[in-house]
């Protein structure tokens, strides 16, 4: 008998997707539905932090939760309900359509909750596709985006052709060890993994994470996507979809006990290449979505650090880079859609005396940059921190300087950034920003998030560790 | 290393001044200046008497770390507040006190985003001063970027010449620096396998080999060497000096780049001593070159900044070379260098700064006979220009003595170089005072009128100190002794260096024609 109470957070979850399902039906009407989309995702998100404490297997022992997966939840949801904030100014998607974008956004974040809790390959695999599918008609909702369907497009077939070669290393694995259960895989994939097809499996089946989480050589699809798709949808991208990347990928890694060099020399390859590929990029850009885009991916580079150390700081430290990303990138995003007129793309020069127009927003992007750019004493340090030093413990020096350099490269272009919000003065004479009060608060609430998590992480730390307790052998 | 714990937390209370200060200023409204300036300069004056306070009572007799406070702060990771001043640490306090009070009166007259200025100015001191009493490696690294973290807007909204260039080549430089610290701290922490960033702990307590000593004192000497002007890595400075305004460049030539040396000392020289040892003939050849390069293309400079500016790398290498003799005497030598290089330097820019606050032209050449008008501003900028040069009985006289009285011994042909190099500096200097301060007055500048008492008090300050200190060398080489001696001392009979002794003797004998 299924326990039903633990999968209470889902069933909320689909039951908001129904009450958007029948708003679609209706005629649209903007107002109620942000209403009814900030009310129900509050709520949700205090469900699900009530049930952070929730243990046990549901059916059938596909689907377990535990801490683990609870709080990453908490995370996906929190993503979840960070985005809706961002939406009471929706002009980049068409008025009759905002019914859709909220049942969408809300599907894809079930979905990235059943992927934090799978254990089966199977489940595993069903919930990566619905959170991406809901995902790829999302990036199509910008109203009149003179590229069109091309950004969307390209999103779906890099999607589609990374989930069929994942599901080919899944058949892989399946094949080598005739149990697509992680908790039998588990006790039998460290003393295989050099076997060439249990390998040649495992590593195929990591493709589809990576597209997921913008991993080179997947990464090619971020940055028309970022810059195709409403700010908001670029923003969920970026948050809660990452934090649900590094879920899976971590449970994926720990399969393996961190007894194979070969895995881990291939992780250490999109490691590097992509966090070299995505700086170097990310200089180049004008856009500040792209830019973010790029960041990501670079981003995406460090995470995979921590991930490639299988050991319990790394995870940990993968698990609070997650965090941090989320709050980082949200903060970015947060200012880029107040700063852009009626939901139209900007560029860096379009933050042009930002300090003036609305200094708070100002204050949380310096300090989202900096956190970006892994300078203490910001959140995003304390995250570097924990994956670098899980990479010395493995005794990789040499990675962890080809990362600080990176860090180094990045900041440059975090500092244009900067230079443009604090000192270049603006061309014309812009609008002030118009900043409610709702949303001063959660921009403080933003900074003060930043700063405590790099001046006093102790508290995040020992939870992101706790978590890893089942991930270890 | 001895530790006594502090009765009341002095080192913590500084921060939390400076931190109320922060807060205060961020909540002033927009447009009181006069209150933004008034909270900014008490804020720096409770430091800095807090900070004269902790020298004048750090017990000489008991030595070691005294002070100490500690907290843990995240202890799944070994990573605890601990802070506490040493013989080194405590004349690098009172320099950011001094720098950091008459810096704030320097910038009196700002009257563009005023409350942002002295925010961030506030910001970077927090900084400075954490990153001279902290003693856990991780919360070190955290103020050495705290310090730096500021610089890039300070230089870019207030600057003067070319900033925008100045601020990024400056930033790059220096977090391309942290970008070695950091790996460089935590390989020593996970290699140690004792779970602790404490710096002490693991001075005590871990035993690296020499491969691990060696290569982790590589990347602290090249990271926080980047922050102290060591040549090759020292451009940042002079155009990241020329582009600041006139407190930033006074807090970054007196105080940052002296964050730079001490970082080598305090992590590097702590930390590794074998790497030290197998280190010190490429850090004494760098610093050579460094105070040469210096020198010589200061020589070619008609700016003043960028005079100052070359100084400071040619001055900082005599800093390196104290290092690199591993001497009590090179050591005392080179930590009385931070100090009154710090003072010198804050001067200097603090006069030139008010020189072209005046004249808005820093070009040699069309200065002139500034002292028949303004006496009192160019005689703070002799002082500083005959500090520079070393003349005795001012502060960098005695540092720079008693580093080369060691280097003579240990790299005799290099200190050789170093001293016939600075005789033609202080030629040089000399030229650049008479083409400025005296000779025919330009006609331009007749309307000008001298200092006001007011704004010559931060440049007083900074003269006492330099004469002071100059007159009075024991009080500080005394304090610095207490912490070089056992430092020297713990590296053992492995070093195969003349024995220190007699150069103490020779200095201490010097000392005793003092009544």
């Amino acid at each position: 008998m299924t326990d039903w109470i633990l999968f209470i957070p889902e069933l909320y979850t689909l039951a908001v997707g129904g009450v958007f399902f029948f708003f679609c039906l209706g005629r649209g009407r903007p107002g109620r539905d942000y209403a009814a989309a900030m009310m129900l995702s509050a709520a949700g998100l205090v469900l699900t932090v009530c049930t952070a404490g929730f243990e046990g297997l549901v059916f059938e022992g596909v689907y377990q939760v535990d801490l683990y997966s609870q709080v990453f939840k908490a995370l996906i949801y929190s993503g979840f309900f960070l985005t809706v904030c961002l939406c009471a100014d929706l002009s980049g998607v068409d008025k009759a359509r905002h019914s859709e974008f909220y049942l969408l956004l809300c599907l894809s974040t079930l979905a990235m909750m059943l992927l934090a809790s799978s254990v089966h390959l199977l489940t595993i695999y069903i919930s990566l596709e619905i959170s991406s599918y809901s995902l790829y008609v999302l990036v199509y909702f910008r109203r009149g985006y003179p590229k069109g369907a091309a950004p969307a497009f390209q999103y779906f077939v890099f999607g589609a052709a990374s989930s069929a070669v994942m599901l080919f290393g899944f058949a892989l694995v399946y094949g080598a060890f005739g149990t697509a259960h992680m908790a039998e895989l588990m006790g039998q994939v460290p003393a295989r993994i050099n076997e060439p097809v249990v390998f040649t499996g495992f590593v195929l089946s990591l493709s589809g994470f990576f597209f997921k989480l913008a991993v080179f050589p997947f990464h090619l699809w971020a940055p028309d996507a970022y810059e195709a798709a409403p700010h908001q949808v670029s923003a969920y991208i970026a948050t809660a979809s990452k934090v649900a990347a590094i879920a899976i990928l971590v449970r994926m890694i720990a399969l393996t006990g961190g007894q194979s060099d070969r895995v881990a020399w291939v992780l250490i390859f999109v490691s590097v290449a992509s966090m070299t590929a995505g700086n170097l990029a990310a200089m180049a850009q004008k856009d500040i979505k792209r830019l973010l885009a790029f960041s990501s991916v670079a981003h995406a580079g460090y995470v995979m650090i921590g991930i490639l150390s299988a050991n319990a700081m790394g995870y940990t430290g993968a698990i609070f880079y997650g965090l941090s990303l989320m709050v980082m990138k949200f903060t970015c995003f947060m200012v880029v859609v107040k700063a852009a007129d009626g939901g139209r793309n900007i560029k860096t020069d379009a933050l042009a005396g930002l300090h003036q127009r609305a200094p708070v927003l100002a204050l949380a992007l310096l300090l989202a940059l900096f956190g970006l750019a892994g300078i203490p004493p910001t959140i995003g340090f304390t995250a570097k921190l924990l994956v670098f030093k899980a990479a010395m413990e493995q005794g990789l020096l040499w990675l962890v300087i080809i990362a600080m350099l990176n860090v180094v490269i990045s900041l440059y272009y975090y500092l244009g950034v900067l230079k443009a919000a604090y000192f270049t003065a603006p061309a014309s004479q812009p609008r002030a920003i118009a900043v409610s009060l709702p949303f001063r608060l959660l921009a403080l609430a933003m900074i003060v998030f930043m700063v405590a998590g790099g001046l006093y992480p102790r508290y995040m730390t020992a939870l992101a560790g706790a978590m890893t307790a089942g991930l270890l052998p | 290393m001895q530790m006594h714990a502090a009765h009341f937390p002095f080192l913590s209370t500084i921060l939390l001044i400076c931190v109320s200060g922060l807060a205060l200023v961020l909540v002033l409204p927009k447009n009181s200046n006069a209150a933004v300036k008034w909270v900014s300069a008490a804020c720096s004056a409770a430091t800095l008497a807090l900070s004269v306070f902790l020298f004048a009572a750090y017990d000489r007799a008991a030595g070691g770390m005294q002070f100490v406070e500690r907290l843990d702060w995240i202890p799944s990771m070994g990573i605890s507040y601990l802070n506490g001043i040493d013989g080194f640490a405590a004349p690098m306090l009172l320099l950011t006190g001094i720098v950091f009070f008459t810096g704030v009166v320097s910038m009196w007259e700002l009257d563009f985003r005023v409350k942002e200025f002295f925010a961030l100015f506030i910001l970077l001191v927090i900084g400075v001063y954490g990153m001279f009493m902290a003693l856990d490696l991780f919360f070190i690294f955290v103020w050495f970027d705290v310090s730096l973290l500021p610089m890039y807007l300070l230089i870019v909204i207030w600057g003067s010449s070319a900033r925008e260039y100045g601020a990024m080549k400056l930033t790059l430089y220096l977090l391309f620096g942290s970008a070695l610290i950091l790996p460089g701290i935590i390989y020593l922490a996970a290699v140690s396998g004792l779970e602790t960033f404490s710096l002490p702990a693991l001075v005590e307590n871990a035993s690296f080999s020499g491969f691990e000593q060696k290569t982790a004192f590589l990347l602290f000497y090249i990271g926080f060497g980047i922050l102290a002007g060591v040549w090759p890595f020292h451009s940042w400075s002079p155009t990241g000096h020329v582009a600041a305004p006139t407190a930033v460049s006074m807090l970054h030539a007196g105080v940052l780049m002296k964050i730079g040396a001490f970082g080598i000392l305090r992590v590097g020289m702590f930390l590794c001593p074998e790497g030290w040892m197998y280190w010190s003939p490429m850090m004494a050849v760098l610093a050579v070159i460094g105070i040469v390069y210096g020198v010589m293309v200061g020589l070619r400079q008609t700016d003043l900044k960028f005079v100052i500016g070359y100084s400071s790398v040619s001055h900082m290498g005599i800093v390196g070379l104290g290092f690199a003799t591993m001497t009590v005497d090179g050591i005392n030598g080179a930590v009385f260098q931070m100090f009154a290089h710090g003072v010198m330097t804050a001067l200097f820019f603090s006069a030139v700064g008010h020189i072209y606050d005046r004249t808005h032209t820093r070009e040699i050449g069309e200065l002139g006979g500034l002292s028949a008008v303004m006496p009192a501003a160019s005689s703070y900028f002799v002082i500083a220009a005959l500090a520079g040069i070393g003349v005795p009985c001012l502060a960098s006289f005695w540092a720079e003595l008693l580093v080369f009285i060691a280097a003579f011994r240990v790299y005799p042909a290099l200190a050789m170089i170093s001293v016939g190099v600075l005789v033609v500096n202080a030629l040089f200097m000399l030229r650049v005072v008479r083409n400025t301060c005296f000779g025919p007055l330009n006609p331009r500048w007749a309307h000008l009128k001298d200092m006001s008492f007011a704004m010559g008090m931060p440049r007083a300050v900074l003269a006492a100190a330099i004469v002071g200190f100059g007159l009075m060398p024991f009080l500080m080489y005394d304090l610095i002794q207490t912490a070089s001696v056992p430092l020297i001392h713990a590296l053992g009979p492995a070093v195969g260096l003349a024995g220190p002794e007699s150069v103490e003797t020779l200095f201490t004998e010097l000392m005793s024609v003092w009544p």
